[in-house]
């Protein structure tokens, strides 16, 4: 019913506009830009039969070198119209898929909502979060939102073996890697209104 | 730098430029006095108090300190290249770029200014200049992995793809055996990617595949390689193997419709268009039910199907298809379905089938042919797809009465309320729609979709201000306006244009367009940090890409909305103009003195309200804290919130010239495009350049009835316009005699025959009716009363196939509604008006334009709530659209806002 695929430059335009229907946190252009010119792995759509896109997940490599390598999901969003087609799993699924193969992460990071059940719900259950952290009046009206980790690294991966020997150490490249390249982050500058969500 | 100053100011030279390049302005203004008190024609010093002003808001200063700085050290090129840097900052790049240049000639191999040309370069696409600058930065800094790789993108980008891999091979030629280090592993393999698909763009296809294979282990996207990999593969038509591959992107990914299409080509059952022999469809049948069963969890391998299958195994299959997502209660399997109704025998098979399943979930409880009980939701949701495709047909009735006994089966649901407002919409209710989805709305105060979807409506409605009033609920500080605006919310700010031009408030429709406008050219600019930013961080594909997508940014629908919205507007500003001030006395002087003190008084209160909180914001803004404490972006506020400074430009039609360049260079395949065109350049009496308008509408589509206008409008003018004097007007005339041969409509032909014979080639179509109607009536205005006649005799038949339950007429509402539109102001008839519309409401029973028996307009009472009362819509259906009366009243328009 709905195809699941990596996200292009093309699309962008319309998981803004599909992020400013249904969600509360927004971003300027320049921060989606920002994401995939930096992981364009980690952007996934879901595109109707139509050729909408009716739903997205947007996420990131957290390059600090003071924690362990992990991505975050920045924003992740499904048309209400859209609802009870698992889509919200599946983009999630993909987008850790890629963190963890690509980038090597060892977990991936989020915030929802205190009042969010539904979200909540998703990624406890199904997904397999965990509260690791509350923060106080994390979003701009106030709310409270749960910091939720999943654990990628011990996963069993690779599970469609082709063969021999694999460089499992050697998965990833840009993040965790200790190098301090002076990496200038041009995706703040356009972001500073919208980063409430991040 | 700062060379020629002694040691103490030449240390504090440098405190400038530091505190330049960290942000600390105060800091480096203060050490730029502190040299100027000794030296106070120190060119550099000056420049860069200059610059340091620049990035403080104060740009006249700036502008004036970097020319007075530039003139006392014209060979100085820190001078030059802050010049450059100040155009920079403002967007001039044309000229940022000299300023770069004279900076170079005073020092060629200054890293950093080649560095900024760059970055300029490919921002303007200047492409050869890109080379060239590269180039240089590498003969420069050959150590460099950056400037590898930007010479090898600049190639790329300058199309000699085959140079740029050459580049990349010369570049990894200076590697170690055993690179990349970990750390650089998934920059590497960026790279070997790029590299790779720039060997598939240049065609040598062997070579990529043979480079895939040698650097497997040393690309980390393992998802790009094989979707590379593959697409290589089938290119060569290595087809068993690219089968393989396409099998284990399934495994990892069964909702990738792409990889089934690709494994289709794989195994020569692909068609482009969808058709395929009964063989085939055999074929195709038995590949999918086996994919089913090693994908079970894939939704796309149940849908495919539906696409080839025909006749009975379509309805078979269908069947088998909905069922269980009936059951479930998928809110969207309609829409997931719609793509079908293209093909209008399955949308007949579709219809039985939906009514069976409903008879028999209705009567029995149960699925046809099955025991068990369904959940009594089955029902409501069988009723609810089935409205949804009622309402595709144009059955609004029927879709209507389904999804009420939705909503009376189970009220709680919230789509059952979104989707009859979608039908009151189609069906021409647009308030009751409106007021259908507020109540939607209400229902779950917390979903955004819901107050966005709301919002949508009553801008459709034209409550322009009750929609702004919902919209606010959901942003931050209640300053929705511009929160909307910052997050470049594009649908609402085109909705509501499109809503203020409906109603002839042209100030702020303009002002929303523009706003629309501005959301590109941001779009544009956003690009610039990524010129570098990329090629540190090797994402080199993603980066082409993102050039390219930008380089048709503006042929964008919301864009091509936006421009044209715009365009309007400044031709209706053009074709009755403000009124000027003492046009405006004389208004007042129809007030009585009452009146006319009381209104002159608001104005003024009005005036300084808008003043004080002007000042009172800009206060806020330039501290960076409001009230609360909270820290807030500094924002300038809007000193126009009406437009009306907009409306204050002096040639609107060179306002409109602009939007239409953008439009032309971007969107020449729209026919819209070219209209704008030809209604711009008969105003400006540029009449080779209207004439180029007809010449491509008839290119794209010689028989759009807005084609057959502008042709006649055309000629009609040319021929009744004085015989030409001037040299120039006499060269047009000849240029037109010479072309006319040519347009096969007018071969031979006069205007009335052309027009005659465009009629009776499509006669049975209201549209093109309407069209020849209006041009018999601008040919010759006595036969009017013909005109007329040729849209009164139209007949609504009919439509050729349909379901089970009742006939659909052919005629849109939209069309009817123009025509309407048409008699009221072309032809100017009231009477053939008034009877067209009562003709229409007929056909369009819930239609609020024509005052249907079922709309709003007449009823007053839909079934869903409308405890909100319109705001500022409601009434203005009923006029006529005539911008003309509208926007006189610009002015008086925005005094009534301000007494709420």
């Amino acid at each position: 019913m709905v195809c699941i695929r990596q996200a292009t430059v093309e699309d962008l335009m319309e998981m803004q506009a599909c992020n400013l229907f249904c969600l509360p946190e927004n971003y300027q252009m320049k921060y989606y830009l920002y994401h995939i010119l930096s992981w364009p792995q980690l952007l996934f759509v879901a595109e109707d039969y139509g050729g909408s896109i009716v739903g997205y997940v947007l996420a990131k490599m957290e390059e600090e070198s003071s924690e362990p390598c992990h991505g975050h999901i920045t924003s992740l969003a499904v048309l209400r119209t859209h609802r009870k087609l698992g889509l919200a799993t599946k983009l999630m699924t993909a987008a850790q898929a890629a963190m963890e193969s690509v980038f090597g992460a060892e977990y991936v990071s989020l915030h929802v909502r205190r009042s969010n059940r539904a979200a909540f719900n998703l990624y406890t259950s199904t997904l397999g979060y965990k509260i690791h952290d509350v923060e106080a009046k994390y979003y701009a009206d106030g709310e409270d939102a749960y910091d939720m980790r999943k654990q990628l690294k011990g996963r069993q991966h690779h599970h469609h073996g082709h063969g021999h020997h694999h460089h499992h150490h050697h998965h990833g490249g840009g993040c965790c890697s200790g190098d301090s390249k002076a990496v200038v982050d041009p995706g703040n500058a356009g972001a500073g209104a919208s980063t409430s969500g991040e | 730098m700062g060379s020629s100053l002694p040691p103490k100011e030449g240390n504090l030279f440098k405190v400038i430029v530091k505190s330049y390049e960290t942000k600390q302005y105060k800091k480096g203004l203060k050490a730029a006095d502190a040299i100027l008190k000794k030296f106070p024609d120190h060119g550099e010093t000056l420049s860069m108090k200059g610059l340091t002003l620049n990035c403080m808001d104060r740009k006249s200063e700036a502008y004036e300190l970097v020319r007075r700085g530039l003139k006392n050290d014209l060979k100085s090129h820190v001078c030059w290249h802050v010049y450059g840097l100040l155009y920079r900052s403002d967007r001039d790049y044309k000229e940022a770029i000299k300023c770069y240049r004279n900076a170079l000639k005073i020092d060629p191999d200054n890293i950093e200014i080649l560095r900024d040309l760059s970055l300029l370069q490919a921002q303007m696409r200047y492409l050869t200049g890109f080379v060239e600058t590269r180039q240089q930065l590498l003969t420069l800094k050959p150590n460099h992995r950056t400037n590898w790789i930007g010479f090898a993108v600049a190639h790329h980008l300058n199309s000699n793809c085959s140079k740029a891999v050459e580049i990349l091979e010369a570049y990894e030629g200076t590697l170690e055996d055993d690179y990349p280090p970990d750390n650089e592993r998934y920059e590497h393999g960026e790279m070997l990617l790029y590299k790779i698909s720039l060997l598939e763009e240049c065609g040598l296809l062997d070579r990529a595949l043979e480079e895939m294979q040698k650097k497997e282990i040393k690309i980390v996207d393992k998802l790009a390689f094989k979707e590379q990999m593959v697409s290589i593969l089938v290119k060569l038509g290595h087809l068993k193997e690219g089968e393989k591959i396409y099998r284990s992107l399934l495994f990892m990914n069964s909702d990738n419709y792409k990889y089934f299409l690709g494994l289709q080509k794989c195994l020569g059952l692909y068609s482009e268009k969808g058709q395929y022999t009964a063989d085939e469809i055999v074929h195709l049948d038995a590949l999918y039910k086996s994919l089913r069963e090693e994908y079970t969890w894939s939704s796309a391998v149940k849908r495919i199907p539906l696409d080839f299958l025909e006749g009975e195994m379509f309805q078979k299959a269908a069947d088998s298809y909905v069922r269980p997502l009936l059951s479930k209660g998928v809110p969207s399997l309609f829409s997931d379905l719609s793509p079908l109704y293209n093909q209008p025998e399955k949308a007949d098979i579709l219809e039985k089938l939906f009514l069976h399943l409903e008879n028999s979930v209705r009567t029995t409880g149960s699925f046809p042919a099955r025991t068990e009980k369904e959940p009594p939701s089955t029902l409501m949701w069988t009723l609810f797809l089935l409205a949804q495709h009622y309402d595709r047909r144009g059955q609004h009735d029927i879709a209507l009465s389904k999804i009420d006994e939705a909503i009376e089966h189970t009220p709680t649901v919230i789509d059952l309320y979104s989707a009859k407002a979608r039908i009151l919409e189609h069906a021409g209710d647009l308030t009751a729609a409106a007021a259908c989805a507020d109540e939607a709305r209400s229902m779950d105060l917390a979903d955004r979709y819901l107050n966005s979807e709301c919002v949508m409506r009553m801008l459709q409605a034209d409550q322009v201000g009750l929609a702004e009033k919902t919209a606010v609920l959901f942003t931050k500080d209640g300053e929705q306006h511009n929160n909307l605006h910052d997050m470049q919310c594009m649908w609402y700010e085109l909705a509501s244009g499109e809503s203020y031009s409906r109603q002839g408030d042209l100030g702020r429709a303009l002002k929303k367009f523009l706003a629309v406008e501005k959301h590109y050219s941001d779009m544009t600019e956003d690009q610039f940090d990524f010129h570098s930013y990329c090629l540190r961080k090797m994402t080199l594909r993603a980066y082409v890409s993102m050039l390219k997508f930008q380089d048709k940014l503006h042929s964008h629908a919301y864009f091509e909305k936006a421009a044209a919205g715009a365009i309007r507007c400044y031709m209706k500003l053009h074709d009755s103009p403000l009124k000027s001030g003492a046009e405006e006395e004389n208004e007042m002087s129809k007030l009585d003195p009452l009146q006319k003190r009381k209104l002159r008084q608001k104005q003024r209160k009005a005036e300084a309200r808008a003043k004080k909180e002007a000042e009172e914001k800009n206060g806020e803004a330039a501290t960076g804290v409001s009230k609360s404490g909270k820290r807030q972006n500094a924002r300038p506020v809007d000193l126009d919130p009406y437009g009306e400074k907009l409306l204050q430009v002096e040639d609107p039609l060179l306002e409109a010239t602009k939007y239409l360049n953008l439009l032309q260079n971007n969107s020449s395949k729209s026919l819209e495009t070219h209209v704008l065109s030809f209604e711009l350049h008969m105003r400006k009496q540029k009449i080779l350049l209207a004439f180029q308008a007809v010449k491509q509408l008839l290119k794209l589509d010689k028989n759009y009835p807005d084609s057959h206008r502008c042709l006649i409008r055309f000629f009609h003018k040319i021929t009744n316009s004085a015989a030409p004097v001037t040299n120039s007007e006499k060269l047009i005339w000849r240029v037109l005699d010479a072309e006319r041969p040519d347009i096969s409509q007018l071969n031979g032909k006069s205007l009335v025959e052309a027009n005659n014979s465009f009629l009776e080639d499509n006669k049975d179509s209201l549209m093109h009716r309407a069209a020849a109607a209006e041009m018999l009536y601008v040919l010759e205005p006595e036969k009017k009363a013909e005109a007329i006649k040729i849209i009164e005799e139209s007949t609504n038949n009919f439509a050729q196939r349909n379901g089970a339950l009742g006939p659909v007429r052919e005629w849109k509402l939209v069309d009817c509604i123009a025509v309407h539109k048409l008699l009221e102001t072309a032809l100017i008839d009231c009477d053939a008006a008034s009877r067209w519309k009562v003709r229409c409401a007929e056909y369009f029973p819930y239609s609020t334009h024509f005052e249907g028996r079922y709309s709003s307009a007449t009823t007053c009472s839909s079934s869903c709530n409308t405890k909100n009362p319109p705001e500022n819509g409601g009434v203005n259906f009923q006029q006529p659209e005539s911008g003309v009366a509208h926007s006189l009243n610009g002015n008086l328009r925005a005094l009534q806002e301000l007494k709420i």
